[in-house]
């Protein structure tokens, strides 16, 4: 019983990159999650949006973030997002597509910002823009549309918002929130949501009984546990 | 992963019998699994023997060969740290490392991974 995490994992790359997910985990037709996180820490640099089964990203997400943070205590150096692809790259060919990770890797570093995509059976694509998940198609047409080179902040963060929208609004395995995620030479800004685009509708009807519909026939007063002495302790050895 | 003998002593085959891989169907990976490390290392040895000759992956192969043999008393464990080195698992993290450990309540005695490929 896998939850499938469907997430318009959404980028755009400036002078950083900007990362968008929506927030919703579904099992079926059914949501299992309204707001969970997609957007996964790899490392302090380093990004990463999850789409496809909701613990094979967790997992393989977390296993990298292990890697990276390995890595550096080694090197001595801040991590670079090509490592966290590579290493992405070769735990997912491993297991020749078996673990169900879309995923969309993006972060700055000494080399620049960088955006990559990476396929479950280990495939990457390096390019300025990308989405995942199965909203990806309602996500890429507003990038299409909007997106073009040397974009500012301002922009890109509204770019994927809209983007992150569309796939909310069109398709049905995303809803909820909109999350975004900056990341810049030297810091990261996390809006967790962005934005609230769905949220649960009040429930219509009322359902609580009123007090009386159940005839009480007979009672008994209930003994508080405080009133209770011990008598007699025995300790008992685990088999 | 771990290659159990599942069965007792069955005098028709003479010896033990490893049933679980007659009987059952078998994962597409469970091939690819148990050869992993050593294709790995055969990739990397062959790549540097192609590049800068043989004297360098015979040394590491036949110093890997030893750290694999060092260890303590049969049934203890061990950190087996010098063929770690060897295998590049120290200065990593694995799914062996995360799945499938030994567990601290285990009351048995805690062997080393069957597969001792050096």
């Amino acid at each position: 019983n896998s939850t499938k995490n469907q997430s318009s994992g959404i980028n755009a790359e400036y002078g950083g990159v900007v990362l968008g997910a929506d927030t919703r985990a579904t099992g079926g037709s059914i949501v299992c999650d309204l707001n969970c996180e997609k957007i996964h820490y790899i490392a302090d640099n380093v990004y990463c949006c999850g789409a496809g089964t909701a613990a094979d990203t967790e997992f393989t997400t977390k296993m990298i973030s292990s890697k990276m943070e390995l890595l550096k205590l080694r090197t001595g150096r801040e991590g670079r997002v090509i490592s966290a692809l590579r290493m992405l790259k070769q735990y997912l060919f491993r297991y020749q597509g078996h673990i169900s990770a879309a995923l969309v890797l993006g972060g700055v570093d000494v080399n620049g910002p960088a955006l990559y995509t990476v396929y479950p059976h280990g495939s990457t694509d390096k390019l300025p823009y990308v989405t995942m998940g199965s909203g990806s198609l309602a996500a890429m047409s507003v990038f299409e549309d909007g997106f073009k080179m040397g974009m500012n902040e301002e922009e890109a963060k509204n770019l994927v918002f809209h983007a992150i929208r569309a796939g909310i609004v069109n398709d049905l395995g995303s809803g909820s929130n909109v999350d975004i995620t900056v990341i810049r030479k030297g810091n990261v800004e996390v809006f967790r949501p962005y934005q609230v685009v769905c949220k649960k509708s009040e429930r219509a009807g009322d359902y609580t009984f009123p007090v009386g519909t159940t005839v009480v026939t007979s009672s008994t007063e209930m003994v508080p546990f405080s009133a209770l002495t011990v008598t007699d302790e025995e300790v008992m050895e685990i088999s | 992963t771990r290659q159990c003998l599942s069965s007792g002593i069955n005098a028709e085959y003479g010896g033990f019998v490893n049933t679980r891989s007659e009987l059952t169907a078998r994962h597409p990976l469970e091939q690819s699994e148990a050869l992993y490390d050593f294709n790995q290392q055969k990739i990397r040895l062959g790549m540097a023997n192609k590049i800068t000759g043989s004297a360098l992956p015979l040394t590491i192969q036949a110093e890997r060969a030893c750290a694999a043999r060092i260890g303590r008393l049969p049934g203890l464990r061990s950190s087996r740290l010098h063929f770690e080195v060897f295998a590049g698992t120290d200065e990593t993290i694995t799914i062996e490392d995360v799945f499938d450990t030994p567990s601290p309540w285990d009351e048995e005695p805690q062997y080393t991974r069957c597969n001792n490929t050096a």
